[in-house]
């Protein structure tokens, strides 16, 4: 340790916003510029982050890719004649791997808890909805990643991408939405767990059914009724629809807005009860 | 600083968990500048305590100032002014220790920091390493790092859980000049917790020995010390040795059994040795030990036990922190 006495002579006062109401807003961009970091520097996450949606495209669209049109034809319904299985395909699997993005910031929230970092950071003035929400919006801005490696993908599969700068813009906000309310869900259910296995199993449990009953991999109009209605509600089935609109039919109509809407009020919500929860029941350990 | 000059103040604090009372109405005042120690054995309470005063558990019952402000109606003010080490070294090992102490910086509000921060690191000499990742840092390296963390706001009240536990000798003869040092030189109260003797002893100006999350005495090391009049001497012994034997022998005063030691007040080991030696045969005995006054004989006499015994489950705490970083590479 150095010995110098005047190492020690520091500056009296730091800059430091005034009493009162304590403000988040500088946790909030250190808690989410940290998930940041720790996701990008991490080059495995990086990696299963962007080969996972590749490989469906790669194996459950080729599993159609041979199919007579007349049987494709038929199996998607209300699609225009001559629409690939692969470009029905891929509004569809950016939707649901935006929902499962939310499992790291579940996972990334717990190994804070196990190793104490949580301690680290409610020690200080900042809040439990604060972690939850840098949380949050630092699993939906990781899950931004795969998108434009999907594209890419898609388009090297001989897939056209329809749209215009805006209606794209649209479809995009359309996936940050959902992507912000699964993970946003997520991280509420799993807000007092502390265990490792949590975040898969939720995942498991949320993603397998709400993937399937979207109309995401196949139009909602060939289910049975019971599927259907939960593809009619189904926040996945929303995005996918936007995003189909927009990037296979190159269209965006009333429709669109309104399931961008629709989105919008799904996330909303999500946020608002997931803050209330984390804020209750949010372990420190 | 604080009106009434203690950093810290806190009256019939209690902590339940479900039917376990963790902490039992706890009185405690630390004084502004100083250094305040909690001896105890593991699961004393001690910790418990520290999460109490920084607002990170739920006090159930009772009252506790820090830093002038209300732990319970003012938590974020509280948490604004106290700085904490954990026992267990926590830092985020996939960040720089620049990058650390810019994080510390961004959850407590500093705008100004990076003078101070600079500062910290030549101080702990950690400057040349401040760009590499800190779980390539030395057990010493991330305990000063974490130090560094604990003083970047100027906090008022540093709170250090079991700073020196499952370091070696050197490191933890180099943390007692450290947290002096702080103490003196950055005018930090600092509170400490531990279950060793001579640290408590050595650094502490105040002490508070807890046990079963309830202060069994509290003073300086000097007047717990002087409270004892009497030695006790330790002892294992064949099984032909009874308590009535033990208990003849002129000048001891109590005979306790622990697990398979006997511990014995006397009022002078030098006089009551010798007579130890004429009532029992050499064959008869086959360890013993002599504690004089000290905050281990102050808790020997309180509790009846040894703080290294008294822990419902004494861990091996080095072989905990080899498993904490093996999980974290």
């Amino acid at each position: 340790m150095s010995t110098a006495t005047e190492t020690l002579q520091l500056p009296a006062t730091l800059g430091r916003a005034s009493d009162g109401y304590v403000g988040q807003f500088s946790q909030f961009t250190g808690l989410y510029v940290r998930e940041m970091l720790r996701t990008f520097r991490n080059p495995f996450v990086i990696v299963i982050t962007i080969v996972q949606p590749f490989m469906w495209l790669a194996f459950f669209g080729g599993m159609f890719s041979t199919l007579p049109a007349s049987v494709l034809q038929g199996l998607l319904v209300g699609a225009p004649p001559g629409t690939s299985y692969l470009s029905f395909l891929l509004p569809g699997v950016l939707s649901t791997g935006m929902m499962s993005i939310g499992m790291f910031g579940a996972m990334s929230t717990i190994q804070d808890k196990r190793f104490g970092f949580m301690k680290r950071i409610l020690i200080t003035p900042t809040s439990k909805a604060t972690v939850y929400l840098a949380k949050s919006l630092g699993s939906a801005t990781r899950g931004l990643v795969q998108i434009p490696v999907m594209l890419a993908a898609a388009i090297a599969f001989g897939v056209t991408i329809h749209g215009n700068p805006l209606s794209w813009a649209a479809s995009l906000l359309g996936l940050v939405l959902l992507g912000l309310g699964f993970s946003s869900l997520f991280l509420a259910i799993t807000a007092s767990s502390t265990d490792w296995q949590t975040p898969g199993v939720v995942s498991n449990f949320i993603t397998m059914p709400l993937m399937f009953a979207s109309g995401a991999m196949f139009p909602s109009a060939i289910y049975p009724p019971w599927m259907k209605a939960i593809a009619d509600v189904n926040p996945v089935g929303f995005s996918a629809e936007l995003s189909r609109s927009v990037l296979t039919y190159g269209q965006f109509t009333g429709h669109d807005l309104l399931l961008l809407g629709l989105l919008a009020a799904f996330a909303a919500l999500m946020i608002g009860i997931g803050t209330a929860l984390a804020t209750k029941y949010l372990k420190v350990e | 600083m604080t009106g009434n000059g203690w950093a810290i103040s806190a009256h019939g604090l209690t902590k339940r968990y479900g039917s376990l009372l963790a902490v039992d109405h706890v009185d405690l005042e630390v004084p502004a500048g100083s250094i305040f120690g909690l001896l105890g054995p593991n699961g004393a309470g001690k910790t418990t305590i520290i999460k109490l005063l920084t607002g990170l558990s739920d006090i159930t019952e009772g009252t506790a100032s820090v830093a002038g402000h209300d732990v319970r109606r003012d938590p974020m003010h509280v948490k604004q002014r106290v700085g904490w080490v954990a026992a267990e070294v926590i830092l985020d090992d996939d960040l720089s220790g620049w990058e650390n102490l810019w994080l510390q910086a961004k959850l407590q509000r500093l705008t100004d920091w990076k003078g101070r921060a600079e500062k910290l690191l030549a101080y702990f000499e950690l400057t040349d390493r401040r760009k590499h990742k800190v779980g390539t840092y030395s057990t010493g390296m991330r305990k000063k790092m974490e130090i560094a963390l604990a003083l970047l706001h100027q906090p008022e009240v540093i709170f250090m859980d079991e700073p020196t536990i499952g370091l070696d000798a050197n490191v933890r003869r180099m943390l007692w000049e450290l947290i002096t040092g702080v103490n003196k030189e950055f005018g930090v109260t600092v509170l400490l917790t531990s279950h060793y003797i001579e640290e408590a002893d050595r650094l502490c100006q105040r002490v508070a020995i807890i046990d079963h999350g309830k202060f069994v005495a509290i003073g300086t090391p000097s007047e717990l010390k002087g409270r004892v009049q009497a030695d006790f001497v330790e002892l294992e012994t064949s099984e032909a040795v009874t308590a009535g034997r033990l208990a003849a022998i002129p000048g001891v005063s109590s005979v306790a059994q622990q697990g398979p030691a006997w511990v014995l007040r006397v009022s002078s080991a030098e006089e009551v040795l010798p007579r130890l030696f004429q009532a029992l045969r050499t064959d008869e005995i086959h360890r013993i030990n002599v504690e004089k006054p000290s905050l281990e004989s102050v808790f020997i006499d309180l509790t009846g036990k040894r703080i290294d015994q008294a822990g419902s489950d004494v861990q091996d705490y080095r072989k905990f922190y080899m498993n904490v970083r093996r999980a974290r590479q």
